[in-house]
């Protein structure tokens, strides 16, 4: 099917889709650009029939991906036009090539304005249309009230109602300003009991937006969403062409759904009533068929109606159908209810105690933590992460750990931290939880920040029945022949202040664990070398009495980096050196680290600080102080003076 | 909402694209080929959901096409899936058995149709009669 009447767009399409490489098509895509240009600036003038081809040859290009700037003037100009088919291009194509940053737009305000007040429906249409798919600040200040009148107004057609409200929601959300609520509030309500399901659609989303922002100016508007709701439910009089496979417009079911989702309550006893049972019908109804289509349409409503029911926090009688529900869900061999199964387990997770139904899943949710799609291992992670607690933190965090080892690297930072976090928060003895951490930096070093060794050595040095086993640990991995630079440091740090308690153990003499760390130094960065710099002169201060050879190799060592271009290496070098020579006083200057003050882990906090939207924030915060925790390791007190820096030196 | 609406081939040449948030041109580029190297490679028998950036794309591949949804995480993801599908039955029934180069020909048209369908990020119309014959009362003023 040709393009009517537009031969030269055609072959210019025809041309293009024949050249044999990039090249060709570049140059003539660069002929025709220039051939438009020129005919642009010519001193004749084009008739709008011309324009309106070159305009949508602009397009075009620009859809291939060149860029076509320069005609962004001629295409804003054509909305001017005073017949339809320039007009419509104008429009069009502006909605393509510009956006509310551009300032030419702005020049279009009026010709708009008119179009929208004016009496030619079709103008009217395109109008609306650009506005609300492109219209920015400026636009909602100037044309909001002429927007409403049209969305309210008896004498026109659903087809430009429509448009209106959805062009409204835009101005709205470009400005929320302009919807005076005092107004709005009884229209809304009165839009809700449209019998055009095109403009009940398009009128429910807008009502959706006012009631995110406010539900309290918006309570009249509750009764109608469980109306339509029922209605739809019921397939009461819905016209068949809006029944989509069978069922009443899912999309309109769900956005009424969405909407009842923003009322905190719904004090009315029948309304609720009358709600519990469409949802309770939906709950129980929804049959597994052969069409996909159907079969998704379907379960979008019920996924929907779950997310109202968790929302309404019906009895517990229902919420246990949903995690039965779930619990199937997550079991099936369609992807796509798999991966909604556990998102939406998450969600449960947060706004109810169903921790011990969940539990029973288990098994299922580790196995989707190994399943090949990259989506659904994501959605198990966060379900495994929400329902961790004591009981079953042991399991979790080792799954996860093994896991690690395969996991590719875009979930590699995720798991890393989550499991640090859980073993933090869950560990049942500490000696577990250090296990946990060296095993994390010896499987993904790279994805460990620092915070999490940091937090290690802060437990190590508050327990001290923790210090032997933490040291023999550290001298365990740096046998391994090549180590991540961090497990380098934390074992050199720990080994620095704990190793005399092992000195009675084999391989582990002074001497003998100043040499298995000296071999890693060529193998480590200039921030690394610091740290072994001190523990280096902390292995010397415990050996007592001193051992001369190993001063001297220590010595010699200080005195290779006093001349080190790095100021850190340098400075310590020297230090070290001269206060190693002080012989046992140095057992004053470098003794063990006192224990930390306790404060609140820097890794919830920055699971808490990571870049998510403000609901997701709530619920984590909300998450966190539900989740019971009879943890060792981790406690809220402040110290009373005021928390220390988080900077140390190790 | 709706943020943006991608139709790509497997090679990743964009057939249609509509942005309902406001994006430069170069950013615009970089999203296409980011969202076709996330949709093209995976299998199959994976989820139609797939994380981007803050928000997630839902796609169907028909034939030689993808059809690409960029919406905000909180959204349904099957009803927007179904969407995709309503999308595609209106065009088959437009265009009298679509493919890719009726698309590609008739551009202009399928800008049209989508203006019918969604507006400012959200459904607009859901009967496919509806559209189609407003899309007959368009034709009738060219």
């Amino acid at each position: 099917m040709a393009l009517s009447g537009m031969r030269g767009l055609s072959v210019f399409i025809s041309d293009i889709r024949n050249c044999p490489n990039k090249e060709q098509e570049r140059l003539r895509v660069d002929k025709e650009l220039g051939n438009i240009r020129t005919r642009f600036k010519s001193e004749k003038g084009l008739t709008h029939y011309e324009k309106k081809k070159y305009v949508w040859k602009m397009l075009y290009i620009h859809m291939l991906g060149y860029d076509v700037d320069f005609g962004h003037m001629e295409a804003v100009s054509l909305i001017s036009a005073p017949k339809y088919p320039e007009k419509q291009v104008g429009y069009i194509v502006t909605s393509s090539l510009l956006n509310e940053n551009h300032d030419f737009l702005r020049l279009a305000i009026n010709t708009v304005r008119n179009d929208i007040i004016g009496r030619n429906e079709t103008f009217q249409c395109l109008a609306l249309t650009m506005v609300g798919n492109i219209g920015g600040r400026e636009f909602s200040e100037s044309l909001a009230p002429d927007v409403q009148k049209l969305l309210i107004s008896s004498s026109c057609r659903p087809l430009v109602r429509k448009k209106a409200a959805l062009c409204l929601l835009r101005l709205y959300r470009k400005n929320p300003d302009v919807v005076n609520i005092d107004g709005w509030a009884d229209r809304m309500a009165q839009l809700l009991d449209e019998r055009d399901l095109g403009v009940l659609t398009s009128s429910t989303s807008l009502l959706v937006a006012l009631v995110s922002n406010n539900h309290e100016a918006y309570w009249s508007c509750l009764p109608k969403c469980v109306k339509i709701l029922e209605r739809l439910a019921r397939n009461q009089d819905i016209p068949q062409e809006y029944t989509y496979y069978g069922i009443p417009s899912p999309w309109l079911q769900v956005k009424a759904m969405r909407a009842l989702q923003y009322f905190p309550t719904i004090e009315d006893p029948n309304i609720r009533r009358s709600l519990f049972e469409v949802l309770q019908r939906i709950l129980m109804g929804t049959d597994v068929v052969k069409n996909v289509n159907k079969n998704n349409a379907s379960h979008a409503v019920l996924f929907e109606a779950l997310a109202l029911v968790m929302h309404l926090d019906a009895e517990k009688e229902m919420m246990s159908q949903c995690v039965a529900l779930l619990g199937k869900f997550i079991a099936v061999r369609e992807p796509n209810i798999r991966y909604l199964g556990l998102e939406n387990m998450s969600r449960m997770l947060m706004v109810t105690d169903v921790h011990d139904s969940i539990k029973r899943h288990q098994a299922q949710i580790i196995t989707s933590l190994k399943d090949p799609d990259i989506s659904i291992r994501r959605r198990a992670l966060d379900l495994l992460y929400g329902m961790c607690d004591v009981s079953n933190a042991k399991d979790i965090v080792e799954e996860l750990l093994q896991y690690l080892s395969a996991a590719d690297f875009a979930m590699r930072e995720e798991l890393s931290l989550k499991a640090a976090i859980l073993a933090e928060k869950f560990a049942p003895d500490l000696s577990w939880y250090v296990d946990v951490i060296l095993q994390l930096i010896d499987k993904a070093g790279d994805f460990v920040s620092d915070d999490i060794w940091f937090r290690v050595v802060q437990f190590v040095t508050n327990n001290e029945d923790l210090q032997p086993y933490a040291a023999a640990k550290a001298r365990e991995y740096l046998d391994k022949p090549a180590i991540h630079e961090t497990m380098v440091k934390v074992s050199a740090y720990l080994l620095g202040e704990y190793s005399h308690l092992l000195a009675r153990r084999p391989g582990c003499s002074p001497k003998e664990i100043f040499t298995v760390i000296h071999e890693k130094l060529p193998t480590v960065s200039t921030t690394t070398i610091p740290i072994l710099l001190s523990t280096y002169a902390k292995i010397l201060m415990h050996t007592q009495p001193a051992d001369p050879e190993l001063q001297k190799i220590v010595w010699a060592i200080f005195n290779k980096y006093e001349s080190c271009i790095d100021v850190e290496i340098q400075q310590r070098a020297v230090e070290y050196f001269a206060l190693s020579k002080k012989g046992a006083a140095l057992m004053d200057i470098l003794a063990e680290m006192p224990k930390f003050p306790e404060r609140q882990s820097a890794l919830l906090k920055k699971a808490e600080d990571a870049e998510v939207d403000s609901a997701e924030q709530s619920a984590i915060k909300l998450r966190a102080q539900q989740q019971m925790s009879n943890a060792l390791v981790v406690t809220d007190q402040r110290p009373a003076n005021g928390a220390p820096s988080d900077c140390w030196r190790a | 909402m709706i943020r943006f609406i991608l139709l790509q081939n497997r090679q990743g040449k964009t057939r249609l694209a509509k942005y309902y948030v406001p994006l430069e041109d170069s950013e615009k580029h970089k999203v296409e080929y980011e969202v076709h190297r996330l949709v093209v490679n995976r299998d199959p028998k994976f989820t139609n959901f797939v994380e981007f950036r803050t928000h997630k794309v839902i796609y169907r591949r028909y034939a030689g096409l993808f059809f690409a949804l960029c919406v905000d995480i909180t959204d349904n993801e099957l009803a927007y899936l179904e969407c995709i599908h309503l999308f595609v039955e209106i065009l088959d029934h437009f265009f009298s058995n679509v493919c890719e180069l009726d698309l590609v020909f008739n551009f202009h048209k399928v800008y049209l149709i989508l203006d019918e369908f969604i507006l400012a990020g959200e459904l607009q119309e859901t009967s496919k009669r509806a559209i189609i014959e407003r899309m007959g009362e368009l034709e009738k003023l060219e």
